[in-house]
């Protein structure tokens, strides 16, 4: 012991606060803790030997033998995973022996009450339970088969005879007392308009074919294909002349020097400049204030110019009666004239009508205005003389089946041609907090 | 008291009228909801007279439909259904998102469906108006038969049009109905006759699908049209099958199926993949035989209606034979040659077809069969060939059909380069146009011949020129002469030839009773003046203008062949020159040459 060592200091333990606080029994207890984890778990790894612990694989596991399938079955009759944490993890014995258990319904039951239901079984006597549960399942059976599966037709829908409605006059009874009678009975009693049925364009819905897009077409054939389809692509290019021409065609264009040149000039066009030639000024600097029409003066007629104006008035009038008795006389003498204007008024107006009856005629061919958006004719389907083949092997496929019946229904007012609408996603504008620039973080977070 | 000032818009146009905003708030429907059912409904949007009246005085342009259609949509049962639809989807996706997977089978199990079966009967009350708006449908179904699965497409959408469409071929060729056909660079186009009603379809080529751009077509509208159109054809079939006394779905004989081929498969896709084979006759309910053409009665009426009968007796008599054109012939088809459009016509006429066992299910005979009247090849040569059978391209057999009677072979067999393919749908009009000898001779094969003797005959002139100027003659007159003009020339012989005979008995001579030629042509140019006299006001312009239209088309054609003909003088002038000087040894090269060629 050498003198370096502080002296320990005695202490009291007389009490038993006191003796607790100042004995030291770590060593005991530490041995003590090891030992309950022995028991619990077992004795140390380093205790163990190697063929203890470690054993050499020479077969494959059974799970992995079994199917995916199987694997699945097995796994759900294992209990759940989340209650492993009430099962007991320790090997040490439970210290009751005979600890008392809550018994299951089942084991709960009379012996008697046991063989009953037994005998009720094998009798085939079910509970109440039990048999709503099968007639329930009845039911579904059923709903489930009467289900109506796609592509399966077993009814004749015009069975019926070919009728239009379902609900016809007989001697017996009329119209209505029959659609009264079977009103909520399922059969339908409304009669379809007929403005619903007709159809919505002369058009027909396959449109015969222009012989040159035959895939073997003879030459004559082929030139006036050649020669719609070329039409149809010079009023193209034409229009397209004529809007270059109308818009970006008239306006001249200058080199961007000459524009930056000029731009400031153009500008400043206006503005005071420096040496103030430009500045308009204000003339009228006198404070006094004046009108601009002369004033107003409340004038009042003179009687005698009453009197004038009356027999003016009244001399007027007169001389517009004595005007129409006469265009009544001269009128009679024109009535030929007028019968004539008359005719040729009508002739005018049945020329119109029958404009008028024309064009209603031919928009019937038409496509109607059905939306906003303007029903374009698709191209014809054309091959060139170099792609046309001869034979079917090499026949060169042209057009497109789908957009061909989609555009045809469109012609035919069946479907309102659409644009398709793109929806544009929102620019985000990104940018990171300055607190989080990169390598920012080192010196604010992680100091 | 002042009455109440009436509302602008409240009657009128302005009320007739609904926008689709307005349809869709009133049906409280979402748009896809509303698209879908408007489709199966047949409802669409329409046009108003005013359009600024219809919109209520709002300018631009709205998709207007009638109020009382949208009231007429609110009545259809299947809108709850629509409506089941969204709750179907919210519940789904929310099991789907809280992986939920028991509650997310169970809702799909037990899926809404939409049953369409009563808005097909709505919509098409008699049998003959679905027939008449089957062209839609088959084109469709025809063209989404060939359809992977996509995006917006039922998955079993391709499948289902598929079998059926191969069902309406198999009816087709049950009923013999087929009557037209035309090979076009977009697809095969067919035309049948179903109790009256020409049906028109395209079928496209053989692996014709490309992608579809999203901005040019709708997915969702058409499929929603298939949709609607494959319950329609169902039923159709349904009916159909049952007029030809047929088994819907479609039975096979049971002599077809070979046990030993039917132990490897499932019995349905055994029966499936035959029916596809298109190459078996399907099973028949009873032997009774449908009789649908019918007998045309003929009534005591008017000579035109007479002559409409006798034209429409020709007519049925000419499909008589068009039935039955292939019959007793045996095709077979090489391997490069489309299968499905050409079994199709091929059993439609009574043909019999085969094909290489190994491309396709249900071929019937080998290729080394000895009975084979014609193989279809597609390909310049071949190594080894039969002597007993043609080997011809495919185009011969449409033009047969169009033809209605089997052509020479010679024009399309193996490695020759084909006539034209001529359209059979070009307008009956073209009968009021100048069409070159050349070209009626494509469409008229008696012409063809008369060509050929002509031609023929041109070359023999080069030894009598003095019959080379009486046959041209003769042509001339019949060029020009109608054929009533050569029945009264029979008549008058026959005339001639009583008028010739001696009375062997010895009766007193009497006055015959003699008809003036030209008193019957007077009597009948008077009574269609007549007749035209009754043209009713309201169609007497009409009248006026097209009879002065047939006249000038008929002036150009008679212009136009007189060009021709001098033309053809013209043409011959030089060559008689020309065979003066030379010797005739020039001619028969030529005419040998001629021979090739056909």
């Amino acid at each position: 012991m050498s003198l370096s060592k502080a002296k320990k200091k005695r202490v009291s333990k007389k009490l038993k606060v006191s003796w607790r606080k100042h004995v030291k029994i770590n060593d005991v207890e530490e041995f003590l803790e090891d030992q309950r984890l022995e028991e619990r778990l077992g004795p140390p790894l380093s205790t163990i030997s190697n063929d203890e612990l470690f054993k050499v694989d020479t077969k494959p596991s059974p799970e992995l033998l079994l199917s995916a399938k199987e694997r699945r079955k097995l796994k759900a009759n294992k209990p759940l995973k989340c209650f492993s944490a009430l099962q007991p993890s320790s090997k040490v014995p439970d210290p009751i022996t005979k600890r008392n258990r809550v018994r299951s319904k089942e084991e709960r039951k009379n012996d008697l009450v046991k063989k009953k239901e037994l005998v009720n079984r094998m009798k085939g006597i079910l509970k109440h339970k039990e048999i709503q549960a099968n007639a329930n399942r009845k039911l579904d059976e059923l709903r489930r088969q009467s289900k109506p599966k796609r592509g399966e037709f077993k009814t004749d829908l015009w069975e019926d005879g070919d009728k239009a409605f379902p609900i016809q006059q007989d001697e017996w009874a009329s119209i209505n007392t029959k659609k009264h009678n079977l009103r909520g009975v399922g059969v339908p009693v409304k009669s379809v308009r007929k403005s619903v049925m007709e159809k919505k364009s002369p058009l027909p819905a396959v449109p015969p074919p222009h012989p040159g897009m035959s895939y073997n077409p003879s030459f004559q054939d082929h030139q006036d294909l050649l020669r719609v389809v070329a039409e149809k692509e010079i009023k193209l290019i034409k229009e397209n002349e004529h809007l270059t021409r109308c818009t970006s065609g008239m306006f001249q264009k200058v080199t961007p020097e000459y524009r930056d040149q000029t731009w400031l000039v153009e500008m400043s066009e206006g503005l005071p400049s420096k040496d103030g030639s430009s500045v308009v000024e204000n003339e009228a600097s006198d404070d006094e204030y004046k009108a601009v029409n002369a004033p107003v003066k409340n004038a009042k007629k003179t009687l005698k110019q009453r009197r004038k104006q009356k027999e003016q008035t009244e001399l007027e009038r007169q001389r517009k009666l004595l005007k129409l008795e006469k265009k009544k006389i001269t009128d009679i003498h024109k009535l030929n004239l007028l019968n004539k204007k008359i005719e040729q008024i009508e002739k005018k107006q049945g020329i119109l009508r029958e404009k008028r009856l024309k064009k209603a005629q031919e928009k019937k061919n038409q496509t109607k205005v059905l939306s906003a958006n303007k029903f374009e004719d698709p191209d014809l389907e054309f091959n060139m003389g170099q792609e046309i083949a001869g034979n079917l092997k090499d026949l060169k496929v042209e057009g497109n089946l789908l957009l061909d019946r989609f555009k045809s229904m469109q012609k035919r007012n069946i479907i309102a041609p659409t644009k398709r609408r793109v929806r544009k996603k929102a620019k985000v504008k990104k940018y990171t907090k300055p607190g989080h620039k990169d390598e920012d973080w080192k010196k604010t977070v992680a100091r | 008291m002042v009455s109440k000032r009436k509302k602008k818009f409240t009657t009128g146009e302005g009320a007739q009228f609904m926008t689709r905003k307005a349809a869709l708030k009133k049906l409280q429907l979402s748009l896809n909801d509303f698209r879908k059912l408007c489709i199966l409904k047949g409802i669409y949007p329409r046009e108003p007279r005013n359009r600024k009246r219809a919109q209520k005085g709002k300018t631009g342009i709205k998709t207007l439909y009638h109020v009382k259609d949208i009231q007429f949509l609110l009545h259809e049962p299947i809108i709850w259904k629509l409506r089941d639809y969204k709750i179907f989807n919210k519940k789904v996706g929310r099991a789907r998102a809280v992986r939920d997977f028991e509650k997310l089978n169970r809702y799909l199990n037990n899926h809404p469906t939409l049953k369409l079966d009563h808005i097909v009967k709505e919509r098409y009350p008699t049998f003959i108006d679905a027939l008449r708006d089957l062209d839609d449908c088959l084109t469709l179904c025809f063209l989404f038969s060939t359809f992977p699965s996509l995006a917006h497409v039922p998955r079993d959408q391709s499948a289902l049009c598929r079998r059926l469409t191969l069902e309406f071929l198999h009816a087709v060729i049950e009923a013999k109905a087929l009557r037209k056909v035309f090979i076009s660079i977009k697809g095969y186009y067919f035309q049948a006759e179903i109790k009256g009603q020409t049906i028109t379809w395209i079928v496209p080529h053989h692996f014709s699908f490309t992608p579809h751009s999203k901005a040019e077509v709708d997915f969702k509208i058409m499929s929603t049209f298939v949709e609607f159109y494959t319950i329609m054809l169902g039923f159709v079939n349904f009916r159909i099958y049952h007029s030809l006394n047929l088994f819907y779905p479609p039975k096979l004989s049971s002599a077809i199926q070979a046990d030993a081929e039917k132990a490897l498969v499932d019995e349905d896709i055994f029966v499936s993949e035959r029916v596809a084979a298109l190459n078996f006759p399907l099973t028949k309910t009873s032997n009774e035989v449908v009789e649908d053409d019918l007998e045309i009665d003929s009534f005591q009426t008017g000579e035109e209606d007479a002559d409409k009968i006798e034209e429409a007796k020709k007519e049925a008599e000419r499909i008589r034979t068009l039935k039955t054109l292939f019959k007793g012939l045996k095709f077979f088809l090489n391997r490069e040659v489309p299968r499905e459009p050409l079994v199709f016509i091929i059993r439609c006429f009574g043909g019999e077809v085969s094909w290489n066992k190994t491309l396709f299910v249900g071929s019937t005979f080998d290729e080394n069969d000895e009975s084979i009247t014609h193989q279809i090849v597609d390909r310049p040569s071949l190594e080894k060939q039969y002597i007993s059978r043609y080997y011809i391209q495919p185009q011969w057999v449409f033009d047969s059909v169009n033809a209605r009677q089997l052509l020479p072979v010679n024009k399309y067999f193996m490695g020759e380069i084909l006539p034209p393919h001529l359209s059979p749908f070009i307008d009956k009009e073209r009968d009021q146009q100048y069409i070159p000898p050349e070209e009626k001779a494509l469409y008229d094969p008696t012409l063809l011949e008369e060509q050929h003797k002509k031609d023929e005959k041109m070359g023999e002139q080069g030894e009598s020129e003095e019959e080379e100027s009486a046959s041209d003659k003769d042509e001339e007159v019949n060029d020009e002469e109608d054929s009533e003009n050569e029945g009264s020339d029979d008549k008058e012989e026959t005339e001639e030839n009583l008028s010739g005979k001696k009375p062997k008995l010895s009766v007193s001579v009497g006055e015959v009773y003699k008809e003036v030629p030209w008193e019957k042509n007077r009597q009948e140019k008077q009574e269609y003046r007549l007749r035209e006299k009754m043209v009713k006001n309201k169609h007497k312009k009409l009248y006026k203008s097209m009879m002065a239209g047939r006249k000038e088309r008929a002036k150009e054609i008679w212009l136009l062949r007189k060009k021709r003909r001098l033309h053809d003088e013209q043409d011959k002038k030089p060559k008689k020159g020309q065979r003066k000087t030379k010797n005739g040894s020039a001619t028969p090269t030529k005419k040998t040459k001629k021979q090739k060629s056909q």
